[in-house]
């Protein structure tokens, strides 16, 4: 994408006010987003995303340059002005480029760019179609296709040089139902690190149809209680609780400043026994995935918590130096806009030994949450919030009538310490994650589990 | 190459290849932005920014695509594209390239104070932050984001039907991150302050906001769930409403997903209720001269006492109902396609003070922080419940904070439950901004 000698130029003149460590990004990705509403494709856009970002760290200190201006005076320009930041005696001389070379961990069937758009409108015209059709009630379904080519180049004054190109492939369907004067709505959003063949193999029909159910169930459902409740999540999404409650606090963004509840407490126990936390980049095509971090790190396999003891957190070059430890291919960032710092994959329970039926008839009075919406987390509080999309009140050990509007807050620990049951029905859900380094594409996932009490917040009373 | 030899070759190469309107946005930035830690800077940023939209007619049908990159193969990738898109889309005729309106009205967006102070002012100014915020208390442990950022916006529209537009604007901002810690209670706040005018900014008064903001919430207790009457602060009441400020989008009542369909002229909210859009405020963060289809813009009462005047239209969805557009065409960047959006939109205040709002409450709950307004607040039906911060109100005084709590209810319910409005007009870091609302009642949950 770049010159080796021009990149060599670049990162000699970013180090040459006496940093340690220099880095340049080069991103050029391609993307399509179309919208299809009342039947009909109403929005359609691609684009080319291009920049330069530059990374300089000297200590503790790190600059960060971007520009979409490739010229070789404008890389110059945007070097410079990060050097200009720094200033030490040690002139730091470039380590020759070993470039680097990796077989993919998730292979491209159908590149984006090859397919004829016509082919994706029609995936997007089935989707409305089913959930349109879903019943009578539904008013009104919005779909939005998302497809993008991202290619990376990466290199640093270590000598790293590395390219990558990821592919990306999302769905995301809402459907609106209508009784008299209320409205609800449902959602599904499936996506992976995947090219075209990812909307074909896809079981449309069940996605669409549940985005639309969960509209149509939520017309009759009563409004939550509020209160403290036994709570069982099921799978899939559901682990966004602890991607806010856990996930979030372990980055090291919040843990290499002392403001994470979790800093220090690495081989203490934070969780049950039966809870196993792990971030996992190299799950093959899963949303969350990647080949290599935006640092040029190779993804890899972290578990977090193990058997309820902390083991790990998730670390980016500038905060390894800050923390004294590795990097654990965590850095990462929305766009050469950003500069990288740790942020999440796909992270997960593991599954634990108890069946869903199992959890629901131990659980004598109760909320149950099919799916959930999106959620927030302070790290230095790990005060969490987040919203339910569908829920179900649980009595005697059996699923009763649907529930809307709740919200669950709690403190990130100790929820965690009060996970009593962990299903055995792992599932995985995409998302996109906001973040000091702007928004990511990760996977949330768990088997359905159980927390023995969360404070409920719904619009009826105790 | 320079932008102006990139558009005339788009241009020329678009309508020999059958395109019949044309139009290119281009947006510049310029970003600076610097984060202090223990007194030593830790996040620096500088960058250039921008790109191009292209949007064109060809058979009839609007076409979009844009670029990052200004080089020569990005003319035939954005007129393929553009092309290609319109194939698949379903268009009514209804987009337009604009001829232009008979007048503009001058915005004063832009500082060129602001422009001349240097980075070394700006990073002492943010360093000197940090030193008295921890220089606040003893129990103020650190700031883990205190950052100081300028950006310099220009916008620039031009196309074959004869339209050149430009507007420019600039900003400060200021965000300081207190956390406060005693025993084993922890709580953070977040202070921001955006101006054009450095010379006023003063370092110690935006430090003692963070650090009373967060030391306040110490010493949380608990209160009985229930139903209590709310006083949203200003910052809290601006962004529930600016989750809520979709649903004035003629796009949103057209397609059937807004609770303001066939909703104008009847009474949407309570008698003392006010709401506007103005594009031409100097220290918004939405100012505008000229819509995104280049209509110029101008200042619109959406609910006047509390009936719907007017939604915001662009050229397609004014045709479609049968008006005219308010200049309100759209788009997030020039990443984006027309759609419809406020610029400056806001809750019109009153002269009641805050101080006076709270003294009225006999009891209730004052809130300062609302938190997941992304998943707890559904903007098709009106109901919310969300996590939210606050205190104990008992005869017009506050009187302790309480634990992390939810509130919930709808906001469509809200609006007709408003009892009073303050003076207290802001902006949080945000286009939408409200004064202190003081609301019937909502359903509490206390953790």
């Amino acid at each position: 994408m770049l010159s080796k000698s021009l990149i060599e130029d670049v990162l000699t003149a970013a180090l040459s006010t006496g940093g340690d460590f220099s880095e340049i990004f080069v991103e050029d990705r391609f993307t399509n987003n179309f919208t299809l509403q009342s039947g009909k494709i109403e929005n359609c856009l691609s684009g080319r995303d291009f920049g330069i970002g530059i990374r300089v760290f000297k200590g503790l200190q790190s600059v960060y340059a971007y520009t979409t201006d490739h010229s070789k005076e404008g890389l110059l320009k945007a070097a410079k002005n990060a050097a200009q930041a720094i200033s030490g005696n040690t002139i730091n001389q470039l380590t020759p480029f070993a470039r680097e070379s990796f077989d993919t961990i998730h292979p491209i069937q159908l590149m984006p760019n090859e397919v004829d758009k016509s082919r994706k409108a029609s995936i997007m015209k089935n989707a409305y179609e089913t959930a349109k059709n879903y019943h009578s009630s539904i008013s009104q379904v919005t779909v939005r296709y998302m497809d993008e080519e991202q290619n990376v180049l990466i290199a640093n004054s270590e000598g790293k040089l590395i390219e990558d190109k990821r592919v990306r492939s999302r769905l995301a369907i809402q459907a609106v139902a209508v009784r008299d004067n209320q409205m609800e709505t449902g959602f599904y959003g499936p996506g992976a690190h995947q090219g075209f063949e990812f909307f074909e193999n896809l079981n449309l029909d069940h996605y669409a149809n549940e985005a639309a159910r969960i509209a149509v169930t939520m017309l009759d459902a009563s409004p939550c209680p509020s209160g403290k409740f036994p709570v069982i999540i099921d799978n899939e999404f559901g682990g966004v609780i602890f991607h806010e409650a856990c996930g979030h606090g372990l980055e090291a963004t919040a843990v290499a400043k002392d403001s994470s509840v979790f800093t220090n407490r690495l081989g203490e126990k934070v969780a049950p026994e039966i809870v196993t936390y792990i971030d996992d980049g190299t799950i093959q095509n899963e949303w969350g995935s990647i080949n290599i971090d935006d640092e040029g790190e190779k993804a890899r396999k972290n578990v977090l918590i193990e058997n309820g003891i902390l083991k790990g957190y998730l670390i980016d070059k500038f905060n390894s130096r800050r923390m004294g430890m590795e990097s654990t291919g965590s850095g990462r960032r929305q766009s050469f806009r950003f500069a990288p710092t740790s942020r999440m994959t796909n992270t997960y329970i593991a599954p634990g030994k108890s069946t869903p039926e199992e959890i629901i008839a131990n659980t004598e009075h109760g909320i149950y949450t099919k799916y959930m919406g999106g959620g927030q987390v302070n790290p230095a509080t790990g005060d969490y919030n987040f919203a339910v999309m569908e829920a179900y009140e649980v009595n005697n050990g059996k699923l009763g009538k649907p529930l809307k509007g709740a919200t669950l807050i709690g403190n990130g620990p100790k929820t965690l310490q009060l996970v009593d049951m962990v299903g055995n029905n792992l599932g995985h859900g995409a998302g996109m994650c906001g973040a000091q380094s702007g928004s990511i594409p990760v996977n949330v996932g768990q088997p359905m589990i159980r927390v023995s009490e969360i404070t409920v917040g719904g619009t009826k009373g105790e | 190459m320079t932008i102006q030899e990139f558009q005339l070759k788009l241009f020329s190469v678009a309508e020999s290849s059958g395109f019949t309107d044309v139009e290119m946005y281009y947006e510049k930035k310029e970003v600076f932005g610097c984060q202090v830690y223990k007194g030593e800077i830790d996040q620096y940023e500088i960058a250039e920014d921008g790109g191009v939209s292209f949007r064109g007619i060809i058979n009839g049908k609007m076409g979009y695509a844009y670029s990052e990159k200004i080089d020569d193969a990005s003319i035939p990738f954005l007129l393929d594209n553009a092309k290609e898109n319109t194939q698949i889309m379903y268009d009514e005729h209804n987009e337009e390239i604009f001829s232009g309106s008979s007048h503009y009205e001058q915005g004063n967006f832009f500082s060129r104070s602001l422009n001349e102070v240097t980075i070394p002012e700006k990073i002492q100014f943010i360093k000197d932050v940090e030193r008295e915020l921890l220089a606040q208390d003893p129990r103020i442990v650190a700031s883990e984001y205190c950052g100081i950022r300028t950006e310099t916006v220009s916008r620039n529209l031009l196309n074959n039907k004869g339209l050149s537009l430009t507007d420019q604007m600039n900003f400060l901002y200021v965000i300081v991150e207190a956390i406060v810690k005693d025993g084993e209670e922890t709580k953070t706040s977040f202070e921001f302050k955006v101006t054009k005018d450095f010379q006023r900014l003063n370092a110690k008064e935006i430090a003692k906001k963070a650090a009373d903001e967060a030391l306040s919430q110490l010493r949380s207790r608990n209160i009985t769930s229930k139903e209590y009457p709310i006083l949203l602060r200003n910052d809290a009441a601006a962004n529930l409403l600016a989750t809520y400020s979709t649903n004035f989008s003629a796009e949103n009542t057209q397609a059937g997903i807004s609770f303001l369909k066939d909703k104008l002229g009847k009474q949407i909210a309570g008698q003392k209720i006010t709401i506007v859009d103005d594009p031409f405020l100097e220290d918004g963060l939405a100012s505008r001269t000229f819509d995104s289809e280049g209509v110029a813009t101008k200042k619109l009462t959406l609910v006047e006492s509390g009936v719907l005047q007017s939604l915001l239209h662009n050229q397609k969805t004014a045709k479609k109902d049968q008006t005219e557009t308010t200049g309100h065409a759209h788009k997030d960047s020039y990443k984006s396609v027309v759609k419809v959006g406020p610029s400056n939109l806001y809750l019109e205040p009153s002269t009641t003070p805050f101080e006076a709002v709270l003294a009225s409450m006999d009891e209730g709950i004052l809130i300062t922080k609302l938190q997941g307004l992304h998943s707890g607040a559904n903007t098709v039906s009106g109901d919310f419940s969300l996590a939210a911060n606050g205190f104990y109100v008992k005869d017009g005084k506050v009187q302790y904070p309480v634990n992390q709590m939810t509130i919930a209810g709808n906001f469509y319910q809200l609006l007709k439950n408003v009892e009073e409005i303050g003076s207290d007009l802001t902006f949080p870091l945000s286009p939408v901004g409200s004064p202190s609302v003081l609301v019937k009642s909502l359903a509490v949950t206390v953790e």
